[in-house]
């Protein structure tokens, strides 16, 4: 039961992970139908910039701002930084290749993930870093008889507070009623008077946000991190994506919960190595069984 | 025409056919076979040239190495257009069939060579069978998804067959009759030579009816089923083929590196094949080849860069998208004529081809009992009442809780011209998608020629003799006009790829008849001066006549077409009233979707009238334009 209690807190807290980069993932792709590779460098970007903040200043910001003021700091520059990011890489590797179509835009956006990726690797080099134990916060405690960390607690807090604050946006604001009919017919909701730049410049700036800070999260929680790990995140979270149905942005929630879940049970109670091996069956059968992913709608194709 | 010359003229570099005032010189009628000798020359002599050391040999391997990879992948990519982002992994079945079979059980590598090939194509066979329908980006997924199980479970070492994280050694090399394969000029020419059969094959895979339903499929699926492409069965074929030959590539790694890890067969892999596809442009054969020169070369040349290069790698892939999103040599298909076609035995002069294709008399005769050539129809089983060529009893379909179609009997005499008349959204295209097997009818049954052809795929039914056209335009936009019109043909035509590598003799009859028949077809619609003009560069009026010309080229008993006159003038309109008539003189039975009554009455001998899914009168033209609910569902009930 211990272990169960265990892998059901670390599946959430590696879900709201995936969680947090679905929702970018989901936000892109369903403004701009495009898969966007480079999203998972992203995530490891913020990560590392994370990373620089809190042990490059040699832990500056942590003994002047504590443990979790320094935490918190980090992730505002890494949300910030990537934010940034994000919009310079819809500026130069999508934009300008976007009349050129889809496919076109699938090759950018493998290239701009190679060039982040070992941009990442000429920075801060091949081997992977730590977050030092010295900027982690790690008291253990027991919630209601779980046992958890005080760093598992305000992941999924905070987690489960911007998913609500994206939710909120998209789905209960002016603003997100422009995304969603950008998303369904971009050439219709400009007629409508939408501002169809405003809203890729903010799913580009939002979407990687919410990444960079998943990367920090996820640098304090597995403390290791490296050049290359985006790519691992970014291709679970776009499963996680497609669990729950892309362009929903709900479903990136759920779907990110759920795989953490599912896989951290797997690996706990039938084998860790072959754990991703089951990750990938599930996204298969998921779409096979349920092409639009669980939360997605069903759409009949007009002949 | 050569092969040589062919292989040129496809690329865009070979010889117009001469026009009459150009003189037919030496190189003129030569540069096929010179260039072709040219390369030949430059391939031969590259590793005997003083500057070229063998580590440059070696870089000319792994360019070869992934030539063939891209040629792989543009088959299930360029010609295709299905994306497939997990590539690799076939590639690595094919590498470790050949380190564990050569290692355990010491087979010869060059056994092992077919049979990786056939492995890796049986793999692809299996895994992709049940997730081809997926379209675009979760084909995508799903083939990422491959890539990485099969990475994942070398590494996890089943069985212990894999050797996991750090692979197989010891692997053998090539023996060729005697004489072993060893040292890098040896494994350049082997590859090379391997690459050259495979590139003669793969050119006349393109110009054939495979090659033209692959690309059918890809500039629009829906319309290639409609047309007579069996679309799951192409997309399947194109995986096998496709796989094959990364199994091939995987071989002759294996065998050149003596040794296979899981570290060779990352995503990174597969987007670089990817790349190579897009970079040289997609569908094109010499394109692959470069872009595997410029992706494998590319960070050589950078190598004392050391770790920015796959930066600048990165950087330029971007860049290139940006500049040349049409790749580096994309296959052009207007301005070679209809030699571009790659068929044998046309006529010299283009004009002599169009009477080839007039069609036996006895082909179109509107009886139960005509049967097109080549169509082996199954047994009449239904009997249907006097003079009707299509039935529909009861049709319905619903979509959830909407009922679109409801009980719906639809009668279409034979030789006659039916119009289905109804207004917007009562469900008369939906009528007509469940007739042409769009979509299978929730109940009820439809009859065509004395069989029930309810629920069966769209190109079954077109071989069965019912073509359509589409109310929103559905031609394939960037092939050229004569090729639109061959898909028409191709439901009828037998011809498979072996036959169409061979060059078989039945396979070249069927081609020219194909040809022939489009060609006449195209002429009677007036399009013919348009036969080499991309589709999409048509103007709309023209753009309907070729799809009608397209139905046409099936040779159906009934024509079934949507809303014909959408969006044509007044002038285009009356053109296109005569043709109809001319169309049932020539034996075909109409039906059609119209919403303009100056065609409905000039040209319907019957007309059924549909409002809300439902039957809501039928008669003669005149009839139903003074039936009184019909007036009421089109300007709507007055008020008393």
């Amino acid at each position: 039961m211990a272990t169960f209690l265990e892998q059901l807190i670390n599946g959430l807290t590696i879900g709201s992970f995936y969680a947090l980069v679905a929702l970018g993932y989901s936000m892109v792709y369903g403004v701009m139908k495009l898969i966007n590779f480079a999203h998972g460098d992203l995530f490891a970007l913020g990560s590392y910039l994370g990373y620089t903040l809190l042990v490059a200043s040699s832990s500056w910001v942590t003994v002047h701002f504590g443990l979790w003021g320094g935490m918190a700091i980090a992730m505002l520059f890494a949300f910030i930084g990537i934010g940034l990011a994000g919009v310079l890489m819809e500026r130069i590797a999508y934009r300008p290749v976007y009349p050129a179509g889809r496919l076109s835009l699938v090759v950018s956006a493998l290239g701009m993930s190679i060039f982040l990726q070992n941009g990442i690797m000429a920075l801060w080099g091949s081997r992977p870093q730590a977050y030092p134990a010295a900027v982690v916060p790690s008291t253990r405690f027991s919630l209601l008889g779980l046992p958890v960390t005080s760093l598992q607690v305000v992941i999924l807090l905070l987690s489960f507070t911007l998913m609500l604050v994206i939710w909120f946006i998209v789905e209960k604001t002016t603003f997100g009623a422009a995304i969603r009919a950008t998303a369904l017919d971009r050439s219709t909701a400009t007629l409508m008077g939408i501002d169809v730049r405003v809203v890729i410049f903010f799913i580009f700036a939002l979407g990687p946000a919410l990444g960079g800070i998943a990367g920090v999260m996820n640098g304090m929680y597995y403390r290791a991190i490296s050049f290359n790990m985006g790519w691992t995140y970014g291709l679970k979270a776009f499963t996680a994506t497609i669990l729950g149905g892309i362009g929903n942005i709900p479903g990136a929630m759920i779907g990110g919960l759920l795989l953490g879940l599912m896989e951290s049970l797997f690996a706990g109670y039938v084998s860790g190595a072959w754990k991703d091996v089951f990750v990938f069956v599930i996204l298969i059968a998921v779409l096979l069984w349920r092409p639009t992913g669980l939360l997605g709608e069903k759409t009949a194709e007009k002949v | 025409m050569g092969i040589a010359e062919n292989i040129l003229k496809r690329v865009g570099l070979g010889a117009n056919k001469p026009s009459g005032d150009q003189p037919v010189t030496f190189w003129s009628r030569n540069r096929g076979w010179l260039l072709l000798a040219v390369t030949g020359a430059v391939f031969a002599a590259y590793p005997f040239l003083p500057f070229i050391t063998d580590y440059w040999i070696d870089v000319a391997f792994f360019v070869g190495i992934y030539a063939l990879l891209g040629l792989s992948l543009n088959i299930v990519l360029g010609e295709v257009g299905l994306f497939d982002l997990g590539h690799t992994a076939f590639y690595a079945i094919g590498a470790y069939v050949t380190a564990i079979l050569n290692t355990t059980m010491h087979l010869p590598i060059i056994v092992l060579l077919p049979l990786s090939a056939l492995i890796a194509a049986g793999f692809a066979y299996l895994v992709t069978s049940p997730v081809i329908h997926l379209k675009g980006d979760y084909l995508c997924i799903v083939t990422i998804g491959i890539g990485e199980i099969v990475r994942l479970t070398m590494i996890n070492n089943p069985f212990n067959l894999t050797g996991g994280p750090n692979g197989i050694n010891g692997i053998g090399g090539p023996n060729l009759f005697g004489l072993a394969i060893n040292s890098s000029t040896q494994f350049y020419f082997y590859t090379w030579v391997i690459i050259g059969v495979i590139v003669f094959g793969l050119i006349r895979l393109q110009h054939s009816r495979i090659g033209r339903a692959w690309n059918y499929i890809r500039e629009d699926a829906t319309a290639a089923e409609a047309s007579g492409v069996d679309v799951r069965s192409y997309k399947l074929l194109a995986f096998v083929l496709g796989a094959a030959l990364a199994g091939m590539a995987g071989n002759i790694y294996a065998s050149k590196q003596m040794s296979v890890s899981p570290q060779s067969f990352t995503f990174i892999e597969s987007s670089l094949l990817f790349c190579i596809v897009l970079l040289g442009g997609l569908g094109s054969i010499p394109g692959s080849i470069l872009g595997a020169a410029v992706v494998v070369v590319f960070p050589e040349v950078f190598r004392q860069f050391a770790s920015y290069r796959l930066l600048f790698f990165g950087l330029a892939l971007m860049l290139m998208m940006i500049f040349r999103p049409g790749g580096i040599w994309p296959r052009k298909r207007e301005g070679t004529g209809l030699d571009g076609l790659g068929i044998r035995g046309l006529p010299k002069n283009d004009e002599d081809l169009i009477p080839l294709g007039k069609p036996d008399p006895a082909i179109l005769r509107p009886a139960a009992t005509a049967v097109v050539k080549g169509v082996r129809l199954p047994p009449v089983t239904v009997v249907m009442d006097e003079g009707m060529l299509l039935q529909t009893h009861g049709a319905t379909l619903k979509f959830g809780g909407l009922t679109a179609v409801n009980n719906f009997d639809l009668n279409v005499r034979t030789g006659k011209i039916t119009s289905l008349i109804g207004p917007n959204g009562a469900g008369k295209t939906t009528l007509f998608n469940m007739i042409t097997g769009i979509y299978k009818p929730t109940s009820g049954h439809i009859d065509f020629l004395g069989r029930d052809i309810t629920g069966l795929k769209p190109h079954t039914i077109i071989s069965y003799g019912i073509a359509r056209t589409f109310q929103n335009i559905r031609l394939f936009p960037s092939l050229t006009c004569i090729e639109n019109i061959m898909s028409g043909p191709h439901c009828h035509a037998r011809s498979g790829t072996w036959d169409a590598v061979m060059h078989t003799v039945a396979e070249v009859r069927e081609e020219r008849d194909i040809v022939a028949t489009a060609a006449y077809r195209l002429d009677q619609v007036g399009l013919w001066k348009y036969r080499n003009e991309l589709a999409k560069n048509l103007p709309y009026g023209k753009q309907r006549y070729l799809e009608i010309a397209r139905a046409l080229a099936t040779a159906p008993h009934l024509l079934i077409l949507d809303e014909p006159s959408s969006g044509l003038n007044d002038k285009e309109s009356e053109d296109l009233m005569v043709l109809l008539q001319a169309l049932v003189k020539e034996g075909f039975t109409l039906l059609l979707i119209e919403h303009d009554m100056q065609v409905v009455m000039g040209i319907s001998d019957w007309v059924a009238v549909m409002d809300m899914g439902q039957k809501i009168a039928e008669g003669l033209p005149k009839d139903v334009y003074n039936n009184q609910r019909v007036i009421e569902a089109y300007l709507g009930k007055e008020d008393d």
